[in-house]
């Protein structure tokens, strides 16, 4: 393969996490390929181990992990390519595979595909196989779920199948890591001797086509790219960089004549006449000549017990989509996920907290008496960064349990069930089916549900639901909620946070909507063809090792931005503003946090609580809004009340000043403070997720998004109310 | 006749799919090619189906079933 241009092929920019020499620009690579859930990631961690970074694709945002292999013959880059049906790519993950097989040129390939092939659903497998064929790169068959095939009483000859493809064939079990060693004996063996494999035949009328067009090629465009692909690319009427006009023309005459033989001599069944434009496409015949292949392999290779019986698979899937029992099954799941992301957590959450306020806290406090630091250093310490990462610690319970939960019900196979169940009702606002499930584990926490989003296998459905996510009120807002509507409706609290949750749904639906019309305009809305992969059971190791690597990404991006803006937040309320008071013994008021509260509150009096015990809420808000009430309480001085539903003193602190900032209209200017406190910046946890899943232009924008939506909406709410209230 | 005139259980042959070229591609990439044997596994919600294509399970919306044209097959 002469040199290879590593640097440009593999990744660049690593956006998440990485361990120490993880790639090395003179290793051989070896890309995996195949189709969605069929096993090839799993195969991925076995063969990497901990050793694997994600980054972005070289000009994509689509994030590729990548990994060392420590083969028996040496280190070997292990590139896990998202999953793909075909070369033709329908949308930015898929193209990455024909990138790195085709685009990049025959210098920039791989040097050893592994395509993972599912023993259960050998058809559709076999197609993506035949094209990858096509391109000439020396690959291994892995053929997976043969443990699955086998209840089903399907048994494939490998060794015919090796003879028929060209290539090495190796059963594995990536789950039980069954077949995997031998598998990387013989990917070894294949890098150590590679060899071309076999070319499927796609028929007589066809083959001729294809000699025709490649007389055609130009010998720049041939050195290129491999050379059947160019043909059959051409003749299916492809624009190919770098390839002359004059030579494309004649490809196109010749799928022409392709077509023409093809409906005269009734090639294509059906009922479609010889000048139906549906049927005029070399495209589709050359799609069912590969099928045609495949079939061909298929009867050499695969010999069947008991064909036509139900699998249990199926009688399951009878239930859980039917259309009766699958939305209230669907309904429950959900509940479950919810629960446990909220309920579930937080003992965990309290207990990691805990241990950072307890243990962390008092030995720091040690060591620093021991090192006599002065006061600023102990607070900065103590209340920045320790505070800092107590927060980010209380998130990593929470955050582990989501992506357990996640890749349970990715790997069980329900996901794609439920993705079918609920589709119909995400099509309101744009987004697929499996679009439900972050936005429902939002009213628990706004973190994991943005990393929740990594179920969408679109780029742009994946940007438009973490742009969402941050309208649905979490438990976090609840506590304010329950506060402020205790201190000014009484036993009407109930209805009043009730009403929040309809409006954080209303804004969901209406924000999407707009969304859709203005900044996703044109996001195609694609018909719901997906595959339903064979019920499993979620194997731990697998689950375990993909939570430990999300999780690592989560800290590493997440921890320094949740320690700065709490390090912030104690500096700006420690620093005394116009000379009352020391650094750290000044009250709140006096502070510059307390002057800048006293700045904003301004631009909320239109909205009727324009008070800087009020904005400086909000300003902590930013931070956490589990900090709002003690905020409140601070800048009153008093002590935050021990349940939400007796505010007490501070009730009436608060009913105090939003009758005078109000000018006699309290109850819209109360709504209205709560309308804000729902549509704004949930916390800076949540930004910093968002970061993560939807980078850092796009977090901007929502953050001011969501504060002009939560002003406008808040002053909309105390405008019209006072008109009645 | 779609696959939406079918019952649970029900056999069928595909003749062709209808649609732009996009979505033709994509089924036919699935495995909905002319002459490839279906059955329904079960209706959900709004005319969506599960089929049977093969050893494949695929679920599909109503606007999609719509463009699936088919005839009846023997099981």
């Amino acid at each position: 393969m002469g040199d290879r241009p590593v640097a440009r092929a593999v990744l660049t920019k690593p956006c998440c996490d990485d361990a120490p020499g993880v790639v090395r620009a003179g290793d051989p690579r070896v890309a995996l390929v195949g189709n969605p859930n069929v096993g090839k990631s799993t195969l991925f961690n076995m063969l990497t181990g901990a050793r694997q970074r994600v980054g972005n694709w070289p000009g994509k945002t689509v994030s590729v992990a990548q990994g060392t292999w420590r083969s028996p013959g040496g280190g070997v880059t292990v590139i896990d390519l998202p999953g793909t049906y075909s070369l033709v790519p329908g949308s930015p993950d898929e193209a990455l595979t024909r990138d790195l097989l085709v685009d990049r040129g025959m210098d920039g390939r791989p040097d050893l595909v592994v395509i993972t092939v599912d023993a259960a659903n050998l058809t559709r497998n076999l197609y993506l196989l035949a094209q990858v064929m096509e391109t000439g790169v020396p690959l291994v068959v892995a053929l997976t779920m043969v443990d699955i095939a086998r209840t089903r009483g399907i048994r494939i000859d490998a060794g015919r199948l090796a003879e028929l493809v060209g290539a090495p064939v190796v059963p594995v079990v990536p789950r039980r890591g069954e077949g995997v060693d031998e598998l990387g004996r013989v990917i070894a063996a294949a890098l150590a001797t590679p060899r071309r494999p076999a070319v499927p035949a796609l028929g007589d009328d066809l083959e001729t086509a294809l000699a025709q067009v490649t007389a055609l090629v130009p010998g720049e465009a041939a050195a290129r790219y491999p050379a059947r692909w160019l043909s059959i690319a051409l003749l299916a009427g492809e624009n190919v960089p770098g390839v002359p006009e004059a030579t494309a023309a004649g490809a196109r005459a010749a799928g022409a004549v392709l077509t023409d033989a093809a409906l005269t001599g009734d090639v294509l069944t059906g009922d479609g006449a010889p000048d139906d434009p549906e049927l005029d496409d070399p495209e589709l015949l050359i799609a069912e000549q590969r099928y045609a292949w495949v079939h061909e392999v298929i009867a050499e290779v695969v010999t069947r017990a008991g064909a036509g019986r139900a699998t249990w698979s199926d009688r399951v899937d009878r239930v859980l989509t039917s259309r009766w029992l699958g939305p209230p099954i669907f309904l429950a799941v959900m509940w479950a996920v919810f629960v446990l992301t909220t309920k579930a957590a937080t003992p965990l959450m309290t207990g990691f907290q805990d241990i950072v306020d307890g243990p962390v806290s008092a030995g720091a406090g040690r060591l620093l008496d021991a090192l006599g630091a002065g006061e600023a250093i102990r607070g900065l310490v103590m209340n920045g960064l320790i505070a800092g990462v107590g927060q980010v610690l209380a998130f990593v319970p929470l955050m582990a349990i989501m992506f357990v939960l996640l890749s349970v019900l990715e790997d069980s196979g329900y996901l794609a069930r439920a993705a079918f169940v609920v589709d119909r009702l995400m099509r309101l606002i744009g987004l697929p089916g499996r679009a439900f499930l972050p936005l429902i584990v939002g009213f628990g926490c706004n973190v994991p549900a943005l990393a929740g989003t990594r179920i969408l296998s679109d780029r742009r459905h994946r940007l438009l639901t973490g742009l969402l996510i941050p309208f649905v009120t979490c438990s976090a807002r609840l506590t304010v909620y329950v506060l402020v509507a205790s201190a000014f409706f009484g036993s009407a609290a109930g209805t009043v946070v009730f009403a929040m949750y309809v409006l954080s749904i209303a804004l969901v639906i209406g924000m999407g909507l707009l969304l859709r019309g203005t900044l996703f305009r044109g996001m195609a809305e694609e018909p719901l063809v997906l595959d339903l992969p064979p019920y499993r059971l979620p194997a731990v190791r697998v689950i375990g090792a993909q939570t430990w690597i999300k999780l690592r990404a989560f800290l590493k991006t997440a921890s320094g931005i949740i320690v700065a803006t709490v390090t912030l937040v104690w500096l700006l309320s420690s620093i005394p503003f116009g000379g009352q008071g020391s650094f750290a013994h000044t009250p709140i008021e006096n502070s510059v946090f307390g002057a800048a509260s006293h700045a904003i509150a301004p631009v909320f009096t239109p909205a009727g609580f324009g008070d800087w015990h009020a904005s400086a809420a909000l300003l902590t808000g930013f931070v956490a809004k589990e900090a709002v009430v003690s905020t409140m309480a601070q800048t009153y001085s008093m002590s935050e009340p021990a349940d939400g539903h007796q505010p007490g003193g501070l009730g009436a602190a608060l009913r105090d000043t939003i009758g005078q900032t109000s000018h006699g209209h309290p109850v819209p200017a109360v709504l209205a403070f709560l309308v804000f406190l729902l549509a704004y910046t949930p916390c800076m946890t949540t930004v910093a997720a968002q970061r993560v899943e939807i980078g850092g232009r796009l977090t901007l924008f929502g953050v001011g998004m969501q504060l002009v939506v939560a002003w406008v909406l808040a002053l909309a709410v105390f405008q019209v109310g006072s008109l009645f209230l | 006749m779609s696959p939406g005139d079918f019952a649970r259980g029900g056999v069928m042959r595909l003749s062709r799919v209808t649609g732009d070229r996009r979505h033709r591609r994509r089924l036919a990439e699935l495995g909905f090619v002319p002459g490839a044997k279906m059955s329904v596994l079960n209706r959900g919600l709004h005319g969506g189906l599960v089929l049977v294509l093969g050893d494949g399970r695929v679920a599909v919306d109503a606007l999609t079933a719509a463009t699936l044209v088919v005839e009846p097959a023997d099981g």
